[in-house]
């Protein structure tokens, strides 16, 4: 609980209008997109990197619990604040600092839209290559905290591999600043690796410079319908175990077309057992190259279809279509859990065999979509919550599906994090050591554990 | 339509990237995502009405992007009238929005609100009305109303002019009905006599629903359903009755029929509708009342669609349970409709016409419902009376928003401020639009120092015509 006093000294660091504590505002950050929720006390925007010390510094002497947000657009509750307390929302600490594309990078503050990133960039001819499916919500602060993925990451990297520098508020109030301007850089820890994907247990991001690299001359995309999914996960195997490295492999399997085609209506293949959405960027002549190359793997495979997207306006509708998979899974049923786990390109198959074999021995409807040119599954199962006994089957597929990645040799997630969803899995691929070696740094970083509290650390 | 239950939501977060409140507040209790879930809540229990929670839910231009972007495919738009609606009662609008709603619902409060406004217009010292704002817009740069009703104006049906194709009088190239809306008929009479020239020219004859009244989308927002009702049950037999018309057929025919059973009366209003090409809008707003609305309000009064119990409600009012969704079918908005004939109105004008450097505004409605964008810039690259200078945001809500821009000034300025600078700086004379509110609205933030006028596209179509 915050007391009338301690608001008081809130409101001296924000105006009013950058301060919500009623019940009706308050419903409003106890979300992101997944299921669990929990009701901040009050939720503060901050505009400055100052106000943001001065609040943790504030929230630290009174041991209340802090809990980040961006847009609230993570699937695995990270920005639900489960012990309550404060919610600091960066959403209108949205300004784009700097862009140097002559020396590659941008600097933004951590509100900043990825989507209006890429716009920004644009003009100049460069772009941030990571695209989560979110990217017209998410922010570059939530992008950090969750070392967001998305397509075109198979080829180009994750958050993680764009950061050069981070501006973070401790939660003593210290602010603290790591890495440069400089794509190259070795002074010291290379303190990014710690602050990105730590879903803002460890410190909040204020500032960041990013990596910009040039867009590409050419884009190519395809997309090949197999009658069989299996033939489809072999497909991805073959052609990324060959050497051939495409920009983004998505893979869908047919409930997931199907739900994409009702809202889309683009024409896609209802029949289809697996579809692969394939692009390719570069030069001119390497695209065609590798596009030759792709189509003659799709063939081995027994692909039926296979077609180019014929103008940008073509390809950004099926993107548009691919970024939507989530929501229109949400028309299927009351709830949707949506997971994350990855395994090594070579389990693709296997991996997606074992999902299904899952869904199926549990009676469940699973929706296989996946980043599959690395390895990054999305098995989504839409069921009811309220079904007691149906969400009791839910959540043990899921364990199956958790422990059948840690068996390939797979991970919990990608790229959506750990957040609620999967803490308890942790030990399946992390032995108590490490756990253990997570929990010191978090203890010796966030001692009084105001940052986050409840998550996996 | 699709029309999913709340828990649906996937909490995705989509509709935040695309709906014009959340893009100026940044601030998720102003996001689509948020009214949602409040009005979850409400329905749970968990919230019960207050001002705060209507304030959250009405704090919404109903652009209905978000229904439109939405991949589970909520109805956000039906979703947050129906709210509106349950929260009327114990927390009522301001009295300014309560008088208008209560102008709007009969037609002849409205005629004489009009007068009232002419004589109070003429009364006000100048000075006062420079002063003076209603929401965002000085009384100064208000529109006049119109001297005479629009409609009073013409004759109930104008008859095909000589046109390409050979079509005149006796043989015109279709029939098509009228919806005129009020703000044409009352504000904006140069749109009407636009629409109907372009479409008497074109060789269409076209009959003015008489009888016709507010279309209720200012009613349905206000949570008024009742009146809206009404409303919606005067303007389909007002339509309906134009239609006939058109066909030859006599109302009494159908009014025969009608006392016999709902199936002959259904037939008869099916066979008076093929008769007729369209029921054209100029005002997308109107459009989507007769277009979606009135279909969702009929399965509100009888969510089953029962026949005999839609019946019944049909003759009490009426009109026949068959007749909003053959209404709906043939709504046109007046653009997509003239892009249909793009190549004829090119070739009826002069290659001497004056062009006319012009910007254009997407109304909510048009883009939203309508789904006319791509069709509008068509025909503003190709008719010789236009220069069409694009925007970057001429797709950007202006904050209009019916009430909104008087509700929520604040909101509806900084969504209008960014419009202005790209509008200026376009260098054009004409600013068009196909919403009278947005009319009202980007006309009332310009000042007299700009050389812009704001007017429907129909207006410097129908000038390139020739009268
Ligand atoms: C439809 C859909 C598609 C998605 N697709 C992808 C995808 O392809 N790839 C992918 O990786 N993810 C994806 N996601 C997940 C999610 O969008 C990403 O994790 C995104 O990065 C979250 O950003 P946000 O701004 O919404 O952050 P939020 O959800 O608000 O917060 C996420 C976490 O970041 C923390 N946080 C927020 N701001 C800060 C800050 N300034 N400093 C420190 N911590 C902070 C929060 O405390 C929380 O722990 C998808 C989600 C949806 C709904």
């Amino acid at each position: 609980m915050i007391s009338p006093d301690l608001k008081k000294q809130f409101l001296s660091i924000v105006d009013p209008t950058r301060w919500l504590d009623q019940k009706e505002q308050l419903f409003c950050y106890a979300y992101d997109a997944f299921v669990e929720e929990s009701m901040p006390d009050a939720v503060i925007f901050p505009e400055t990197t100052d106000e943001v010390s001065q609040i943790l510094a504030l929230a630290s002497a009174h041991k209340i619990p802090v809990t980040g947000r961006g847009a609230g657009t993570s699937v695995c509750g990270a920005p639900v604040p489960l012990h309550h307390g404060l919610v600091i929302c960066f959403s209108q600490m949205d300004r784009i600092i700097e862009i140097n594309t002559k020396d590659r990078y941008i600097i933004v503050e951590p509100g900043v839209v990825n989507a209006d990133v890429q716009a920004a960039l644009a003009p100049y001819g460069f772009f941030f290559p990571p695209d989560p499916g979110s990217m017209n919500s998410s922010t570059i602060g939530g992008n950090i905290a969750q070392n967001a993925g998305g397509p075109r990451c198979l080829k180009y990297g994750v958050t993680l591999d764009y950061i050069l520098g981070l501006e973070v508020v401790l939660a003593s109030g210290k602010v603290i600043t790591f890495g440069s301007k400089n794509i190259k850089d070795v002074t010291g820890y290379k303190l990014a690796a710690l602050f990105c994907g730590s879903e803002g247990t460890l410190g909040l991001v204020t500032k960041a410079i990013l990596k910009v690299v040039p867009l590409p001359e050419t884009v190519k995309t395809i997309m090949a319908t197999f009658k069989d999914l299996d033939d489809t996960a072999k497909a991805v195997t073959d052609i990324i175990g060959s050497g051939i490295l495409p920009a983004a492999m998505e893979l869908m399997d047919r409930l997931t077309l199907n739900a994409i085609e009702d809202k889309a209506g683009l024409g896609l293949d209802r029949e289809a057992a697996g579809t692969l959405l394939i692009e390719v960027d570069g030069v001119a002549e390497a695209c065609d190259k590798q596009i030759k190359q792709i189509t003659e793997k799709l063939h081995a495979s027994h692909a039926v279809n296979i077609q180019e997207a014929g103008s940008a306006e073509d390809r950004e509708r099926l993107w548009t279509a691919r970024r939507s998979a989530y929501g229109v899974f949400a028309k299927l049923a009351p709830d949707i859990i949506s997971e994350d786990v990855t395994v090594p390109v070579s389990r693709v198959p296997e991996m997606v065999r074992r999902i299904v074999q899952i869904a199926d021995k549990y009676k469940l409807r699973v929706g296989v979509l996946a980043h599959a040119g690395d390895g990054n599954m999305h098995p989504m199962i839409p069921a009811d919550k309220s079904n007691a006994q149906e969400w009791e089957r839910v959540l043990a597929a899921f364990d199956e599906i958790f422990q059948a990645a840690a068996d390939l040799d797979g991970t919990l997630s990608g790229e959506h994090g750990i957040g609620l969803a999967k803490s308890k899995y942790l030990p399946l691929v992390m032995n108590q050591d490490t756990i253990d070696f997570m929990k010191t740094i978090k203890q010796a970083v966030d001692p009084d554990g105001i940052l986050n509290p409840g998550k996996f650390v | 339509m699709t029309d999913q239950p709340i828990q649906n939501c996937g909490k995705c977060g989509l509709c935040l990237s695309v709906c014009p409140v959340y893009q100026v507040l940044k601030q998720e209790q102003a996001s689509p995502r948020a009214r949602l879930q409040l009005i979850k809540a409400f329905e749970k229990k968990d919230l019960s009405a207050s001002p705060l929670l209507k304030d959250l839910v009405s704090r919404c231009l109903m652009c209905g992007a978000c229904k439109v972007a939405c991949p589970s495919g909520i109805n956000h738009y039906a979703k947050f009238m129906e709210m509106r609606r349950k929260m009327a009662k114990s927390q009522p609008d301001p009295p300014a929005i309560r008088s208008l709603v209560y102008l709007l619902a009969k037609e002849y409060r409205l005629r004489m609100g009009a007068g009232l406004a002419r004589i109070g217009r003429r009364l006000t010292p100048g000075a006062l009305e420079k002063k003076y704002k209603i929401g965002t817009i000085p009384v100064s740069r208000f529109p006049e109303m119109n001297r005479r009703s629009f409609r009073s104006t013409l004759p109930r049906v104008a008859f095909a002019k000589d046109s390409p194709g050979g079509h005149c009088r006796d043989n015109p190239r279709g029939r098509v009905v009228y919806f005129t809306g009020c703000a044409t008929n009352f504000l904006f009479a140069d749109t009407g006599q636009a629409t109907v020239n372009i479409l008497t020219r074109l060789g269409y004859e076209v009959v003015i629903p008489d009888g016709q009244t507010c279309c209720g989308i200012p009613m349905m927002f206000h949570g008024a359903r009742d009146q809206a009702v009404e409303n919606m049950a005067v303007n389909l037999t007002a339509i309906q009755e134009a239609m006939r018309e058109n066909s030859g057929n006599t109302t009494e025919n159908a009014k025969d029929a009608a006392a016999e059973n709902c199936d002959a009366m259904d037939k008869a209003c099916d066979e008076a509708a093929k008769h007729c090409d369209a029921v054209i809008v100029d005002c997308t707003t109107c459009g989507a009342a007769l277009k979606d609305e009135y279909p969702a309000l009929m399965n509100t009064l009888d969510p089953s669609r029962n026949k005999a119990l839609a019946h019944q409600i049909a003759l009490a009012q009426k009109t026949t349970p068959g007749m909003p969704d053959t209404i709906a079918a043939k709504t046109r908005d007046i653009l997509s409709f003239l892009h249909d004939h793009m190549d004829d109105l090119a070739a009826a004008m002069k290659p001497t016409t004056p062009k006319h450097k012009v910007i254009y505004h997407a109304p909510c409605h048009s883009k939203n419902s309508f789904n006319s964008l791509a069709k509008v810039l068509d025909l503003l690259k190709a008719l010789p009376c236009f220069d069409y200078i694009p925007v970057p945001d001429e797709a950007a809500c202006c904050g209009g928003g019916g009430t909104f821009f008087y509700e929520y000034p604040d909101i509806s300025r900084k969504m209008m401020a960014k419009k202005l600078i790209s509008a200026r700086a376009a260098g054009a004379d004409f600013w068009l639009t196909d919403c009278p509110v947005c009319r009202i609205n980007l006309h009332g933030s310009l000042s007299e120092k700009d050389n812009l006028t704001v007017v429907h596209p129909v207006t410097l179509i129908s000038k390139g015509l020739g009268s």
